[in-house]
């Protein structure tokens, strides 16, 4: 039971890694907390879902298309909205009751288009048969969701290190205002880091059905919660951070469930306030230099 | 003799008030007759709500294109007006909604939204407010008690009540077939947690053939039953009961489906109950040999009073077709919302609660709707018909099991 519950728990929390990580690149680069996430998340959802039934198309080939469809909304949707917010005094506030907002109007109008009703893809889309793992059963969707989420995992610490952009995403990432006297155009690179993370949460939303059972419009507030156990647990602002928070959440509720499955929902409120008791940046998170 | 003319003006007085009250009280009829209503427009516990909500509004609607609802209090037929808010599935925006509908509408007639969860919140309101609640699907056994007068359950069997058959299956059909060790899991809330109570007090009754070898409560949040699969497999049973709500029903089955486990048998709720979004989430083959409750929906009662289930179904889709809700168990539910309402104006003698009180429990057991006998007990619980218990064949295909008087096929467990 407990070897199965960690084997499960990092393919889970490989999954919630993802989730996670466009949440947290998007405060990291502009300090704007984006409540609409788990919202964005269930848009990539319900694609999957319209893509498959409709036109018979494989969450494989979902994939991309989610990725460069969600990307290209998600550059326009950045200097209708941030650029603005940014002038505010206070962003990181505003920032949290505008995304509210939207996420509200989100759900609301999903709701009305795509109805209440959960809904799913078939597991053998993504292979037959259950996964053999050091003698534990797994399912084999899991296991697939779970490496793709570890492939964009990869992905965004390649284009973060060892791009020119992920350089300039990084300096911006350390001081805005020491990026803008530098030289570097802040909101181009900005951009980019917005639409990467609807792109990652749209991803996350294709493999949704095949980790949560079925979506519904509904879905997105308790992915939020999720989502920000795991990136404050691994460190505000720290991609690779979120990884470990991933792994932590991933285990921890699946330990939970093993030994107290009656109390598995509150992990994540234990997550965040035992970080924010004992180490309040995070796991990863670094000291801050007051004076 | 002054006596005796003292006599016969009474009586004349009382012959006159007799002859002019039916044309007093329509005259002071109202033009409409208010009905407040809580729905969950999203939210977790949406995809049960709107379809009680749908349905009972096109009820309302049907109502009102055919002159509105005869009212007895005031002889006449009157308009209905359906005040229906959106608690978003949150039980403290449904607290004060209901505080909204009784003291800001002051509606004529409460019903309070679908499921125990909801329910839960408006059952202390309306008592508080001497409200006769109408409470369409919240089940909980903790809603229903002798001191407390305002409130009756009109479509599903109360939950302590609802699972007999299953327990009667388990102990005997079942227990012939083999089933001897059971795993009992069950989402942590009203409705499904009276469920497992129930079904667990039935199974440790002395010289019970089945034992419970599992025994877990999980949040009815649960998406994800891999784990939790993987721990029953470890304790052997013969039989999975799966106690949860839709979304639960579907994580676990397709979970089950993909982890390569299998029992010999597994019981859950939902695929009798939303027949059509398990069917098209889980799949004919995931739902293949599962035991359920069978409902209305695979079940042929002629109702004596309101549309039949292939009626019933036409006009919903007809009317909501491609609005994403299904067709299934909740719609029928507020159906009988609404059938019930309709009677219990056409029965009470004025609009007061007391009167409407004694209107709903006029209807026990005289009531036969598309779910069969309209029955209540003295604290208001419905124990009605109840739920048969089917089993899915390998082509998606219901059919009962048990009871013997009404079954239609014979129960058989997988290999595993």
């Amino acid at each position: 039971m407990l070897l199965h519950a960690l084997l499960g728990g990092v393919i889970y929390g490989c999954y919630f890694a993802l989730i996670g990580l466009g949440l947290n690149l998007v405060f990291g680069v502009m300090r704007i907390v984006n409540l609409a996430h788990g919202d964005v998340l269930m848009l990539g959802a319900f694609a999957a879902f319209f893509l498959f039934h409709l036109f018979g198309l494989s969450p494989f080939i979902t994939a991309p298309i989610v990725l460069a469809g969600f990307f290209l909304l998600g550059l326009p949707f950045y200097y209708l909205v941030v650029p603005r917010l940014a002038l505010a005094k206070d962003a990181e506030m505003l920032s949290l009751i505008l995304f509210f907002g939207i996420q509200q109007i989100i759900e609301a109008l999903a709701a009305i288009a795509f109805g209440s009703s959960e809904r799913s893809i078939p597991g053998r889309v993504l292979g037959v048969g259950p996964f053999h793992l050091f003698g534990q059963v797994l399912s084999r969707a899991w296991v697939i969701a779970a490496a793709i989420a570890a492939a964009a995992v990869i992905a965004l610490y390649l284009y973060l290190y060892h791009t020119r952009s992920g350089l300039l995403t990084r300096a911006v990432m350390a001081s805005r205002e020491e990026a803008l006297a530098s030289g570097i155009d802040i909101h181009r690179i900005s951009a980019r880091a917005f639409a990467i993370g609807l792109a990652l949460a749209g991803l996350a939303g294709v493999f949704a059905p095949f980790m949560l059972g079925s979506v519904t419009p509904a879905m997105g507030v308790t992915i939020n919660l999720s989502a920000f156990a795991v990136i404050i647990v691994g460190s505000l602002g720290n991609p690779l951070g979120t990884v470990l928070g991933g792994l932590i959440y991933g285990v921890g509720l699946l330990l939970m469930q093993t030994y107290f499955s009656a109390w598995a929902d509150i992990l994540p409120n234990l997550l965040l306030i035992a970080v924010l008791l004992l180490r309040p940046t995070g796991l990863l998170g670094r000291r801050v230099r007051l004076a | 003799m002054a006596a005796l003319r003292k006599w016969w003006l009474g009586l004349a007085a009382i012959a006159l008030v007799g002859m002019f009250a039916p044309r007093a009280r329509a005259g002071d009829a109202p033009a409409e007759i208010k009905i407040g209503h809580l729905h969950a427009g999203s939210g977790p516990y949406a995809s049960i709500s709107m379809p009680v909500y749908l349905s009972l509004k096109l009820w309302v609607e049907q109502q009102n294109a055919a002159g509105g609802a005869f009212v007895k209090a005031y002889g006449k037929k009157i308009p209905l007006k359906l005040i229906s808010y959106d608690d978003q599935s949150n039980p403290g925006t449904a607290a004060t909604l209901t505080n909204q509908l009784i003291t800001q509408d002051k509606v004529d007639l409460l019903i309070c939204d679908s499921g125990s969860v909801l329910t839960a919140v408006s059952v202390p309101i309306a008592r508080e407010h001497k409200m006769f609640l109408f409470d369409p699907t919240g089940t909980g056994a903790a809603f229903f008690s002798k001191d407390n007068p305002y409130i009756a359950l009109l479509a599903d069997p109360v939950s302590t009540v609802w699972p007999r058959y299953l327990w009667e299956f388990l102990k005997s059909d079942a227990a012939k077939l083999g089933v001897k060790r059971v795993a009992l899991l069950y989402s942590t809330n009203d409705f499904t947690g009276t469920q497992a109570n129930s079904v667990r007090a039935a199974l440790k009754e002395a010289g019970s053939p089945v034992e419970i070898v599992f025994d877990q409560g999980v949040p009815t949040s649960t998406s994800n039953y891999s784990v939790l699969i993987d721990n029953i497999a470890a304790t052997n049973p013969d039989m999975v009961l799966e106690l949860g709500y839709v979304g639960n029903d579907i994580a676990f089955l397709r979970n089950l489906q993909e982890s390569g486990q299998k029992f010999k048998g597994v019981f859950t709720l939902y695929p009798g109950i939303e027949t059509n979004v398990l069917m098209k989430n889980v799949g004919a083959q995931g739902l293949a040999g599962v035991f359920t409750y069978v409902t209305a929906l695979g079940l042929t009662l002629k109702p004596e009073v309101g549309l039949t289930v292939e009626e019933l179904r036409a006009a919903f889709e007809k009317a909501y077709g491609e609005g994403g809700v299904e067709f299934g168990w909740n719609a029928i539910a507020g159906h009988v919302t609404g059938l019930v309402i309709g009677e219990t104006l056409a029965h009470a003698d004025s609009l007061s609660q007391p009167d409407l009180h004694r209107a709903v429990f006029g209807l026990s057991g005289k009531l036969k709707t598309l779910v069969g006998t309209f029955e209540l007990r003295d604290d208001g619980a419905q124990i009605g018909e109840l739920t048969p218990i089917g089993q899915f064949d390998a082509q998606g295909k219901l059919g009962v099991v048990y009871p013997p008087d009404v079954a239609t096929t014979k129960p058989h467990l997988n290999t595993p």
